[in-house]
């Protein structure tokens, strides 16, 4: 019995006994959703709030911050040779990640969605990247992309091809984050995938088996367009986790985002100029822009889903 | 009790209780550190760290009633020291870097020692008698002094004695007024520089334990073109200096041309430090800070020596590399901040670090003190070590030295690799540097 239930009186003003334990009912709700609220509010709200301002700011930690309204924004647009190279590394590097994860998962996730013994035991290993932090992962892999000794070298010299300096070429960096970036990308968005795909019901595989419709007929006919929901969430997913890069780029190419500029994208700009640089303004006016991409990219991608979904 | 059911309520106020009370002896301890401690914040290899540490516990036998607690940095100091120092914990005690406390001081996170000198003129006298001016110097910045220098760390050559015998080649000169020429030092690298029957290197003339770009301009520097003028607060940095540029180009010639040193991609998997320390390298260019490591390498017989001089150079030269230690301006333990720096960088601490063999000391009566030369027996000419302070050029002190070594590090990088050559330092990274030399 929970004390809830004890105060309720049965008999004479039952309606009031009534409301007594819906109030405390809502009490207890907002007594349990407080701490959460007060979470968001202090580790969410206020960064956000304070990020805002401090873009309209000159502050570099320990001087006082400096009113400069437009100031950070200007100069990010007008004079900053760099906030146009990272945005094209970031967009590379978007484009280079999002397109290989969504294929690759895709393919991955059909091929899990089978009534296959030991299928289990496939689909953890394949899920296991998830649980890796970001840091290890880059360390790992800067074993792999070693150009005299890496793993991937040895394995492409069997096949005749010559050491590639995958970590140390400006042309080949980009490269080699974006397949790491994949390889992390990808078990998320199978797992998304797959948990659509099983819920597409077998009738409409059947009737379309009955009609003559091909393996990969059904794929493109029905799984495709029945999973676009989930397919529009991985990708928003993966364009927001794309732009943001930073743990994987800082370990595998260093806080300058070298070669030269070669991975020099958003994510390593902000972390230069907030603790290498200590311009915490422009800092927050970059973070700023960087939401408001996302935010326009985002927006964009669920009208056009949307749009679609009206369409059919 | 056992017969009334257990409440969701009574569960919650026994985790809170129990919860409350796991967290009060954490902050009593937590306080407790705070309170008494002088905080002392360092970065050190491993081996430096138990120098080091010695020093502290020697400070605290002199001085039992100050307790000093240690804060060993993480890979990039200036990053922890200022995330400390924003969060209002900035530690009591600071190592400061020369290229990189000017941005402290500039941001009045450290104290301006001279008002502490100004109430112990004793002690100022004696200090200013015995240091060696261009290293003390170093710290005096905008009419401040912001450290007291507790180390030179400029770099010079390690080589592996038995390497050189066995190829029959001359040792390298072992003091600075005797200076050998670049062509007498790709000579010697490419005599100590072996194959195997692949063709693979098996054996360096040369290895960099230093950071790449840095060590070029150290090149640049022996070959007579100093970083710049003046070296407080410049306006130009010798980027687009014919000197400068030669020098530049000729080390980035030994891994990319000539072959006597690793490439970066050689280097991924091996670090320099371990190829002279396994005997794969007859010849490293690092700081003293390595000698510790070099020392306990298993079978590693090595001395050191004065690096190249090139042909429009005036002289071999090392680098004011130097550490020393500053005073949080926010301490609320000054006294006894400036109790613990006086120590180690006074003639009682240099003398216990010279004999220790941690640092190269500072002050002339400890660099010159028996205790330093029975540190370095090993070494055949103390003079490389003694004299180098003597003989250093500078870098450029400024507050914008971030941003500097961004550009740096970004346009070094494919004359490096032997992609483009050093002259393309001249239009690429000069104009670029002095513009935020000039808006920092």
């Amino acid at each position: 019995m929970t004390p809830i239930d004890e105060t309720v009186t049965p008999g004479a003003g039952a309606a009031k006994g009534r409301r007594r334990p819906a109030r405390q009912r809502a009490r207890a709700g907002r007594m349990f959703v407080t701490p959460n609220l007060a979470a968001i509010a202090v580790f969410m709200l206020f960064p956000l709030g304070f990020s805002l301002y401090m873009s309209f700011q000159k502050w570099d930690l320990f001087t006082p911050a400096k009113f400069v309204g437009l100031a950070n924004f200007r100069h990010l647009f007008t004079a900053d040779p760099l906030f146009p190279i990272a945005l094209r590394n970031t967009v590379v590097f978007t484009v280079g990640t999002l397109v290989p994860t969504v294929l690759i998962s895709l393919i991955v996730a059909a091929t899990l969605n089978r009534k296959v013994k030991g299928i289990g035991i496939f689909r953890t290993a394949l899920f296991l990247p998830l649980a890796v932090s970001s840091v290890v992962m880059a360390v790992v892999w800067q074993f792999v992309f070693d150009t005299n000794n890496g793993l991937l070298n040895i394995m492409l010299g069997w096949i005749g091809i010559g050491p590639i300096p995958w970590l140390v070429d400006p042309n080949w960096a980009m490269v080699s984050l974006c397949i790491v970036s994949v390889w992390k990308s990808v078990p998320f968005a199978t797992v998304i995938l797959l948990a659509a795909m099983q819920g597409v019901p077998d009738s409409v595989y059947e009737a379309a088996k009955i009609d003559g419709a091909g393996e990969i007929r059904r794929f493109f006919s029905i799984t495709v367009p029945l999973i676009r929901g989930a397919l529009s969430f991985v990708v928003v997913i993966s364009i927001i986790n794309a732009f943001q890069a930073f743990d994987q780029v800082y370990v595998l190419t260093g806080g300058n985002g070298g070669p030269e500029t070669a991975t020099y994208v958003l994510g390593i700009m902000l972390f230069q100029h907030a603790f290498a640089f200590l311009d915490f303004g422009y800092a927050s006016a970059l973070a700023w822009v960087m939401f408001a991409i996302l935010l326009v990219l985002t927006a964009l991608q669920l009208r056009l889903g949307r749009r679609n979904a009206l369409e059919d | 009790m056992l017969d009334r059911p257990f409440g969701r309520r009574t569960l919650l106020r026994g985790a809170g209780v129990l919860g409350a009370a796991s967290l009060a002896p954490w902050s009593a301890g937590c306080s407790d550190d705070d309170a008494d401690a002088l905080t002392f914040f360092f970065q050190a290899n491993p081996e430096e760290a138990d120098g080091r540490l010695r020093i502290v516990e020697e400070f605290q036998r002199r001085h039992p009633e100050i307790r000093v607690r240690t804060v060993l940095s993480g890979p990039d100091p200036m990053q922890q020291m200022s995330t400390f120092c924003a969060g209002g914990k900035c530690p009591d005690v600071l190592m400061a870097w020369e290229l990189t406390y000017a941005g402290l001081a500039d941001r009045g996170v450290l104290l301006d020692l001279n008002t502490m000198l100004a109430q112990d003129r004793t002690f100022a006298a004696e200090l200013k008698a015995d240091s060696i001016a261009s290293v003390y110097e170093t710290f005096a910045f905008k009419n401040g002094q912001y450290a007291f220098p507790e180390q030179w760390s400029g770099n010079f050559l390690f080589y592996n004695r038995r390497l050189f015998a066995e190829a029959n080649v001359k040792p390298p000169p072992a003091r600075w007024e005797q200076p050998w020429s670049f062509a007498e030092f790709l000579d010697t690298a490419r005599s100590l520089t072996e194959r195997d029957g692949s063709g693979k290197v098996a054996q360096w003339g040369f290895v960099d334990t230093w950071v790449p770009y840095y060590s070029a301009g150290l090149f640049g520097m022996n070959n007579g073109a100093p970083w710049c003028t003046p070296r407080m607060n410049p306006q130009h940095i010798n980027f687009d200096d014919d000197a400068f540029i030669d020098g530049v180009q000729f080390y980035a010639d030994l891994a990319n041309k000539h072959q006597v040193a690793p490439t970066a991609a050689d280097q991924q998997s091996v670090s320099t430090m371990d190829l002279f320390s396994a005997g794969r390298a007859a010849m490293a260019m690092g700081g003293h800070w390595r000698y510790q490591t070099f020392l306990r390498a298993d079978g590693l017989d090595f001395d050191i020596a004065v690096l190249p001089t090139g042909p429009m150079g005036h002289g071999a030269c090392s680098n004011i590399g130097t550490t020393g230690l500053a005073i949080a301006a926010s301490s609320a333990r000054k006294e006894q901040a400036f109790e613990f720096v006086n120590f180690a960088t006074g003639p009682v601490g240099q003398a216990l670090i010279g004999e220790s063999g941690l640092f190269v000391p500072v002050l002339t009566s400890a660099v010159n003190s028996a205790g330093f030369a029975r540190a370095h027996s090993g070494v055949r000419d103390l003079a490389v070590l003694t004299g180098g302070p003597a003989h250093s050029g500078y870098l450029p002190i400024t507050p914008a030295w971030e941003k500097i070594d961004a550009l740096v590090d970004r346009n070094f990088g494919p004359v490096l690799r032997g992609t483009r050559p050093a002259t393309s330092l001249r239009t690429g990274l000069s104009s670029a540097v002095d513009e935020v030399l000039r808006n920092p």
